[in-house]
């Protein structure tokens, strides 16, 4: 038994030996004859393995590729999603601009951060504080009109109650001026925050009260500051007149108004420094007036030349009437005249030719008397102009 | 070692060198594992050192015909590799799992260092870089898939000499 193992131990050795030899003799052949043997082999015993690897590439290759796709396909549905957020932003920072260089001076553009910490809904965060030149009651605007007043100023921040707050109040008028108000928040009965969306979203409301009963405002009609309450100048859009509501107030209107300002769009605004704002905003938001007052005075024209045109087709209409009258009386006369002639002419008194006869004569004596009298007036007024010529001293 | 567990050791080899082509490219870690090792490994403690060490050439040949710049190497150290394997399971006791683990782990740093030696691609502290994290990161790896690989497939493998 000894035998055999020693045996087997030997052949091991050689086998052993004999593959580390062809191993280094593999390591030490040259290029072109390792590449036949490398070859070959790739070609017969490794073949299928390659096989298997390449399909295992292929599916991991695969495998990325769709996640690249659909890692592009969130990309690009999260960047579409974001698109009319970036456009309204766009349009928002633009009519910023816009607003900055119309009001040229005296404002600090700040970013609005609603709902951060706060429970109440109608104050707003502001990223400008004192040290950016913010004071207490500085008035707060956006591109569309009147946004709120800052109640509490930080270092670095400030914090405004918007016009949907309880205690705002504003000064106002139409656009044309005729009618004057106080706007505040239109306050529904109910306020919880399990009450529908509609409800909710008429919280952000206003209404003009006091305005005069002979005023009245029609809806669309823009609504301003009338800068008589001292904190907001004149000239800021405030709301757009919905409807008329009725109150208990008998001797004064009240409107309802939608805010020119949308809270929920409300990103980015500008606080106005006192100084600004006693310097007056006439011109800033002046071509919405402009352009308001100038509908309505284009309508004006128009009713004028209306009401123009209508008084004189009715003139025309009453000469028109009168002549027929007149017309119609002549014709009644000489009918009666002729009757006369032909009674006459049944009678015998006169023949067929004399009555026209006697109708020319009777025309040439009146033009006779006509003439005679047009002469006598001018030979009085001549004298009238000599003896005023000849009598000294005397002046008309 | 009877028919039937010559058939299982043989069944059980070409299932992980099926697995090196296929499962290793899909992982496509830095530092993936090295299921023809552990087939040299599963198939030394069962043969004779002098099959072992064929088996590892052959294997060794076959991998070095797909990385012409080391063509032969990797037969050089497969070969070694697995008549090492086969000569100390008679010294050690094989079945053991943690004993495996240990193997797998020195049997492919080794395999690494030689390759990387012969090869000469690297010098200097890249090569020790190589040699010492990635090699022996590759190594742990191999390590861990082996063991769990004869964990799972203990009941049917059956070693030599038992």
């Amino acid at each position: 038994m000894a035998r055999p193992s020693r045996f087997t131990a030997r052949v091991d050795v050689v086998i052993f030996v004999a593959c580390t030899l062809l191993s280094l003799v593999a390591m030490g052949l040259p290029a072109n004859l390792r590449e036949p043997v490398a070859g070959t082999l790739r070609r017969t015993l490794v073949a299928p393995l390659i096989r298997l690897q390449l399909g295992a590439e292929r599916w991991r290759a695969a495998y990325l590729a769709s996640e690249r796709v659909e890692l592009r396909r969130d990309t690009l549905a999260l960047a579409a999603a974001r698109v009319p957020t970036l456009e309204t932003e766009n349009d928002r920072l633009r009519k910023l601009l816009g607003l900055g260089a119309k009001i040229q001076w005296g404002f600090i553009p700040a970013e609005a951060l609603q709902g951060r910490g706060r429970a109440e809904d109608f104050t707003v965060t502001l990223s400008a504080g004192s040290k950016a030149g913010v004071a207490d009651r500085s008035l707060v605007v956006a591109p569309e009109g009147v946004v709120g007043v800052v109640q509490t100023v930080d270092p670095t921040m400030s914090l405004a109650i918007l016009f949907a707050h309880p205690d705002f109040r504003v000064s106002a008028m139409s656009a044309d001026g005729s009618a004057f108000g106080i706007v505040q928040p239109h306050v529904t009965t109910s306020s919880t925050t399990q009450e529908p969306a509609f409800l909710r979203s008429e919280r952000y409301l206003l209404e003009m009260r006091g305005v005069p009963f002979r005023a009245t405002m029609k809806p669309g009609a823009i609504v301003y500051s009338s800068g008589l309450g001292g904190i907001y100048p004149k000239g800021i859009p405030v709301g757009v007149v919905l409807a008329e509501i009725r109150t208990a107030e008998a001797w004064a209107r009240t409107y309802l108004l939608r805010p020119a300002v949308n809270p929920s769009e409300l990103t980015s605004v500008m606080i106005l420094t006192p100084q600004r704002a006693a310097a007056g905003l006439i011109n800033v938001w002046a071509d919405v007036g402009a352009i308001d007052s100038a509908t309505k005075s284009i309508v004006a024209a128009g009713d004028s030349l209306a009401r123009q045109s209508a008084t004189r087709e009715a003139a025309a209409r009453r000469a028109a009437i009168d002549s027929a009258a007149r017309l119609y009386a002549d014709s009644l006369h000489r009918d009666s005249l002729s009757r006369g002639d032909s009674v006459a002419r049944a009678a015998g008194t006169l023949p067929p030719d004399s009555v026209a006869r006697a109708r020319a004569r009777r025309d040439s004596i009146a033009a006779a008397r006509i003439r005679r009298q047009r002469r006598d007036s001018i030979a009085a007024a001549r004298a009238d102009t000599l003896r005023r010529d000849t009598t000294p001293g005397v002046r008309p | 070692m009877n028919w039937g567990a010559t058939v299982r050791t043989i069944l059980l080899c070409a299932i992980l060198i099926l697995l090196h082509y296929t499962l290793r490219p899909l992982l496509a870690w830095r530092a993936s594992p090295d299921f023809l090792i552990i087939a040299l490994l599963v198939a030394s403690v069962r043969v004779r050192p002098g099959i072992a060490a064929m088996f590892g050439f052959i294997i060794g040949l076959a991998s070095d015909s797909l990385a012409l710049g080391a063509f032969g190497a990797g037969a050089l150290a497969m070969t070694l590799i697995g008549f090492g394997w086969s000569r100390l399971k008679a010294v050690f006791f094989a079945d053991h799992v943690l004993l495996n683990g240990f193997f797998l782990f020195l049997g492919k740093w080794a395999y690494e260092v030689v390759m990387h030696l012969v090869v000469r691609r690297m010098h200097g502290a890249e090569l020790l870089m190589q040699i010492l994290v990635w090699s022996s990161l590759s190594a742990a790896v191999t390590a861990v898939a082996g063991v769990l690989a004869l964990m799972a497939l203990r009941p049917v493998l059956e070693t030599r000499g038992t």
